[in-house]
């Protein structure tokens, strides 16, 4: 047992950090933790990733005939720490990365992986994935936005939301219903849409905490050529969990923090602690303490992850702990922080300014919501990794055309 | 980065598993609140030689390491065993100059007990029941060994052999001992971590069990998300204290500078991880877990006293804070 790199991941991560210096002048840099908006910031986080691409610090787990560096993905890992170490903030095509490319590498044609793939790594096309509905989110299958056949083309109505760099994407990859008379998961088809094309328009969602992240996209006879079909018509469920899948991979591989880092609370309790009074101060070292704990207990089970994909493996469903856990500290981490404030906690800012402890606490009801709900999340460790049985699902055999309109009962 | 098991220590857990499961169970647990012997007992557990896991070889002790010992440990408290190895590993490190003491610990001939609190009258510490020689630190901070007379309240958890005891004779063994008193603490909240994952990685699997077969309303109760994600709370709870708890094993060992932070943090999640895998797998069960019969109260009972031992989690969480704003993690 030890916590070393091995030689080869020691000489890999000493070779990622000499580009990152050589590439350092040309990046965008930000504090621990700290979140850029790609509606102000577009241009810099572009170019930030085209010099990372160029420097082979982007997609490192993808083929190198599709512009990736061919590596594993404990060197995946590897850069990801590397560029939070470097301050550099993630990527703006992370999604595209993370799941849209992995979806035309896996299901697309020779076609579209030349036209789309290398672009997508430079960040010369921003992507997005369109797949949550105002009536279908963690129900997923159930989605409704429509895609009917007419001549070489497919025309497209309907609306997505929730949609993450909708607002700065060029591309995105688009679940349709192709077939509404076959149960819900069989008649869906995936494509790839240009989100430049007449008839999409997106609408930036304000969130809770007043900035905007995501948006709702709503397409009005939209035609996408046949050409950009992904998989076969109908296919789109299984199309669809490769990208899941990789969205898996994606957010519960590495074990790393989310929200700010543990470290950043130490070093602000540090500096808060003493200004409290002395109750109060026994009780936010509790507070302090139990956002540690839990905090390390998640990175240490990311450490024993990072160890499986170490020596060649993959990570299994009980990756979904990772973000669950992971939630569950940030939460702890974040309101330890917005505590330690005293008087200014119930402002939105402190006295001096500094609002990163109450911009994080609003932003994690969020990070319990995306990319699989807490709820969800619990249900795939307990049918995944505990065996239990599935509830039963009365929607999943009959025709989708058969339900009831309004979605209620 | 290599932070798994490895072969050995992967076999050693297999044969423990095997021995304990052999020698100790909730049903003994149970007998032994009755009045019936602690299983596998003090004998059984040196002649196989799990009381002198980390006494050096010199000594007639396997010269292992405290992860080596975790392993073996979570076994132990898979089953309910006693007495604990938190004892054995706490005496093997208090004893390092003394190789008399930690061969007689090693090989049985003492049945050791380390006393918490006053050599005029202790708090209630592990094993002292049966115990023949005693260790604690005295009031001038040196570590001293000698005879007393125990006395024990009613048992919540009858495996722990807890008693209280005023030592009537004692020689001293180091001066100046209050690190080496700190570290073995703290590998003993380590070690008592490690049986606490086994207990509740033991309730979780057996609540998981009962809730794949046991129907309700025409389905099996597993299936409804109400009881699948107190499970999965549960298990997830169990699956990190694995990492902490090799975490602290491992700082024992290799890393000692990082052990005061990654013992308390693995004793605080052990205190709270126990007691909610313990709490689950009765609720799970409905009224059959609410009998004698059943075991889910014997483990539930070791949780209710092993969070209070060596400290609760409060106590840890206190300490995990100061360490590290002192400087321990950034």
């Amino acid at each position: 047992m030890d916590f070393d790199d091995t030689p080869d991941e020691a000489a890999y991560r000493a070779d990622v950090r000499a580009r990152l210096e050589r590439a350092a002048g040309d990046l965008l840099h930000v504090g621990a933790g700290d979140r850029v908006d790609a509606g102000t910031h577009e241009a810099e986080l572009r170019r930030t990733q085209r010099v990372l691409a160029e420097a082979g610090l982007v997609g490192v787990t993808w083929p190198r005939e599709y512009g990736g560096q061919g590596g594993t993905l404990v060197q995946q890992a590897i850069v990801q720490q590397e560029l939070a170490r470097a301050g550099v903030p993630t990527l703006i095509n992370h999604i595209g990365i993370g799941m849209c490319g992995p979806t035309v590498i896996a299901h697309g044609s020779d076609e579209q992986r030349a036209r789309y793939l290398v672009r997508l790594l430079r960040a010369d096309d921003v992507w997005c994935q369109l797949f949550s509905e105002p009536a279908s989110g963690s129900d997923l299958a159930a989605l409704r936005t429509t895609a009917v056949r007419d001549g070489g083309d497919w025309v497209v109505n309907g609306q997505k939301v929730w949609t993450t760099l909708a607002h700065v994407a060029d591309f995105g990859i688009l679940l349709t219903r192709t077939d509404p008379d076959t149960p819900k998961h069989a008649g869906l088809t995936m494509f790839v849409v240009d989100m430049h094309a007449p008839g999409v328009t997106v609408r930036p969602l304000r969130q809770m905490v007043g900035s905007a992240g995501f948006n709702e996209v709503f397409f009005d006879d939209v035609r996408i050529p046949d050409a950009e079909r992904l998989g076969e018509p109908g296919e789109g469920w299984r199309v669809a969990l490769t990208t899941l899948m990789n969205e898996r991979v994606a957010i519960g591989g590495a074990g790393g923090d989310l929200g700010l880092p543990v470290e950043t609370l130490v070093r602000h309790a540090r500096e808060r602690l003493p200004r409290l009074d002395p109750d109060r101060q026994v009780l936010a070292r509790q507070a302090v303490g139990r956002a540690v704990v839990a905090s390390l207990a998640t990175r240490y089970t990311g450490y024993r992850r990072f160890t499986v994909l170490s020596q060649g493996g993959v990570p299994g469903p009980e990756a979904s702990a990772g973000k669950l856990a992971g939630t569950a500290a940030a939460k702890l981490v974040a309101d330890a922080g917005v505590r330690l404030l005293g008087d200014d906690a119930v402002y939105a800012a402190a006295a001096d300014g500094d609002d990163s402890w109450q911009r994080t606490n609003g932003y994690l009801p969020g990070l319990a919501i995306a990319g699989g709900t807490d709820q969800v999340l619990r249900n795939i460790l307990g049918e995944r990794v505990l065996g239990l049985p599935p509830e039963p699902r009365s929607d999943k055999a009959a025709p989708f055309s058969g339900r009831p309109a309004g979605g209620a009962r | 980065m290599n932070f798994d098991l490895g072969p050995d220590q992967r076999d050693a857990a297999a044969g423990a598993r095997e021995f304990y499961r052999g020698q100790a169970s909730a049903a003994a647990a149970r007998a032994a609140l009755e009045g019936g012997a602690v299983a596998p007992g003090h004998k059984a557990l040196a002649d196989i030689g799990f009381l002198g896991i980390t006494v050096p070889e010199a000594a007639g002790g396997a010269g292992g390491s405290v992860l080596d010992l975790a392993v073996v440990a979570e076994q132990g408290g898979a089953v309910l065993a006693g007495p604990s190895l938190v004892t054995a590993a706490r005496a093997a490190v208090l004893l390092a100059d003394h190789p008399d003491l930690a061969g007689q610990l090693a090989d049985g001939s003492a049945a050791l007990a380390v006393l918490d609190g006053s050599v005029d009258g202790s708090a209630p510490s592990l094993d002292a029941a049966g115990a023949t020689l005693f260790l604690a630190l005295d009031d001038s901070g040196a570590l001293v060994a000698g005879e007393g007379e125990a006395t024990s309240g009613a048992p919540l958890d009858a495996t722990r052999g807890l008693a209280s005891v005023r030592m009537t004779t004692r020689r001293v063994l180091t001066e100046d001992a209050t690190a080496l008193w700190e570290r073995a603490r703290q590998v003993a909240a380590t070690v008592l971590a490690a049986e606490g994952l086994g207990a509740a990685d033991r309730c979780v699997q057996m609540a998981v069990g009962y809730a794949q077969e046991r129907e309700a309303f025409g389905r099996r109760i597993g299936s409804y998300q109400s009881v699948k994600h107190m499970l999965v709370d549960a298990w997830v709870g169990v699956d990190q204290l694995r990492s902490l708890v090799w975490w602290a094993a491992w700082a024992a060992d290799a890393a000692p500078d990082e052990l005061p932070l990654a013992a308390s943090a693995a004793k605080a999640w052990a205190a709270e991880v126990v007691e909610r895998a313990a709490e689950t797998c009765i609720q799970v069960h409905g009224g059959i877990g609410f009998t004698w019969e059943h075991d889910a109260h014997l483990y539930w009972r070791r949780a209710k006293v092993d969070r209070l031992l060596l400290g609760d989690a409060a106590e840890h969480l206190d300490a995990v804070a100061r360490l590290a704003v002192a400087g321990s993690l950034a």
